[in-house]
């Protein structure tokens, strides 16, 4: 029954021309039992060649999207081909495939819809620096005010969904910087979020996407995106059975 | 109340709006879908220079006193709405673009595949 389960890997690349090669090589190492997909984000360096050359399954998208298009386009792709089970990891070598698994079983044992790589949970591994986790901690703190939730890492961009959440999210997947706000929309649509303890690992290469500068902006585009998202769904008193779509045929 | 003057180049003004509008919708520069407010406001600055205590009398219904005043805050309430629904085209056309590069990145993908196995 659990190894019917098709799983895509999705990986997300923008200029990750440093990491990218290694990344997936580790992947289909250490997991060669599930697929992947490199979705190369309009990349002005050398991804998409790396890609290429080295035979790997890639979408390429021919505009820059910003992280949220691309992992979209995995989920879309996820729907078109029928997975069960959809997993965004990020290219830069922060995320350790060796946690997939971990990551896969509340999924597998039907106890979660939406499954988050957490680095607080037990705060091993690399930490962030400390403005950077007050950030975290205070979308956090918003989620929990605006949904009841209790979510640690709300910025992971480590996730694994079931076939219900692929379909929601192929459908609508907030842009610029989705996570948090992924967050609420799961919990919204009455998703079961679950955290389960990862470690992850300081950038290997290359650059992260948000710099110091643009962290104010960060903060306050994502407290409004959280805050509308949150508006958007009105009072939901729903249950998990009202839902329109069952979870699957088994 | 309006200096003949005036009136006599608001109407060019007005006439030549609508000649500009009207070339670009003919050029096809312009979709007549996205081009109707604009055919509207023309149509609203037409009525008011033919009848301009109408608009003293609008003004004068809002309590604002001036009414060079009021034109302009009725001429920029017009602009923000337009720039407004200019804003919601765009996010529009954001959402379906994006649709359509993952879309093609889909089918780039399965091409390529296909390719390959040509190839074999």
């Amino acid at each position: 029954m659990e190894q019917k389960q098709r799983v895509l890997v999705i990986i997300p690349a923008y200029n990750e021309a440093e990491n990218i090669v290694r990344v997936v090589r580790h992947m289909m190492e250490q997991a060669p039992q599930y697929d992947y997909l490199v979705v190369n984000d309009g990349s002005t360096d050398d991804t998409l060649d790396l890609c290429r050359r080295e035979n790997f399954h890639y979408l390429d998208l021919s505009i820059n999207m910003g992280i949220g298009g691309a992992v979209q386009a995995g989920y879309v792709y996820a729907r078109k081909y029928g997975y069960d089970i959809a997993v965004q990891m990020d290219g830069d070598g922060q995320h350790d495939i060796a946690y997939l698994d971990r990551m896969l079983a509340p999924i597998l044992r039907g106890e979660a819809d939406v499954v988050i790589g957490s680095r607080f949970l037990e705060k091993e591994g690399f930490q962030s620096s400390a403005s950077r986790r007050m950030g975290i901690n205070i979308l956090s703190a918003l989620i929990w005010l605006t949904t009841g939730k209790h979510i640690m890492d709300v910025t992971s961009g480590y996730r694994a969904v079931n076939k219900m959440f692929i379909r929601i999210y192929s459908e609508d997947y907030p842009m610029d910087y989705p996570e948090p706000e992924a967050i609420v929309a799961a919990i919204m649509h009455l998703g079961r979020v679950k955290e389960v303890p990862v470690q992850m690992r300081a950038r290997e290469g290359g650059i992260s996407s948000i710099t110091f500068r643009k962290s104010i902006y960060y903060m306050i585009k994502v407290t409004l995106a959280i805050l509308i998202c949150r508006m958007g769904y009105g009072i939901r008193r729903g249950r998990r059975e009202d839902l329109q779509e069952p979870r699957g045929e088994e | 109340m309006i200096p003949a003057t005036l009136r006599l180049t608001l109407i060019i003004a007005v006439v030549c709006y609508f000649i500009v509008i009207l070339y670009f919708l003919k050029q096809k520069a312009l979709n007549l879908k996205y081009t109707l407010l604009w055919l509207v406001a023309g149509l609203v600055m037409g009525i008011l220079v033919a009848v301009p205590e109408l608009l003293v009398s609008i003004i004068h219904i809002f309590g604002i006193q001036d009414n060079m005043n009021g034109l302009f805050i009725f001429a920029i309430g017009f602009m923000i709405m337009i720039l407004l629904s200019l804003t919601s085209i765009a996010s529009r056309q954001n959402r379906k673009i994006r649709t359509l590069t993952q879309e093609l990145a889909i089918l780039d993908k399965r091409v390529r595949e296909l390719e390959k196995k040509d190839i074999e």
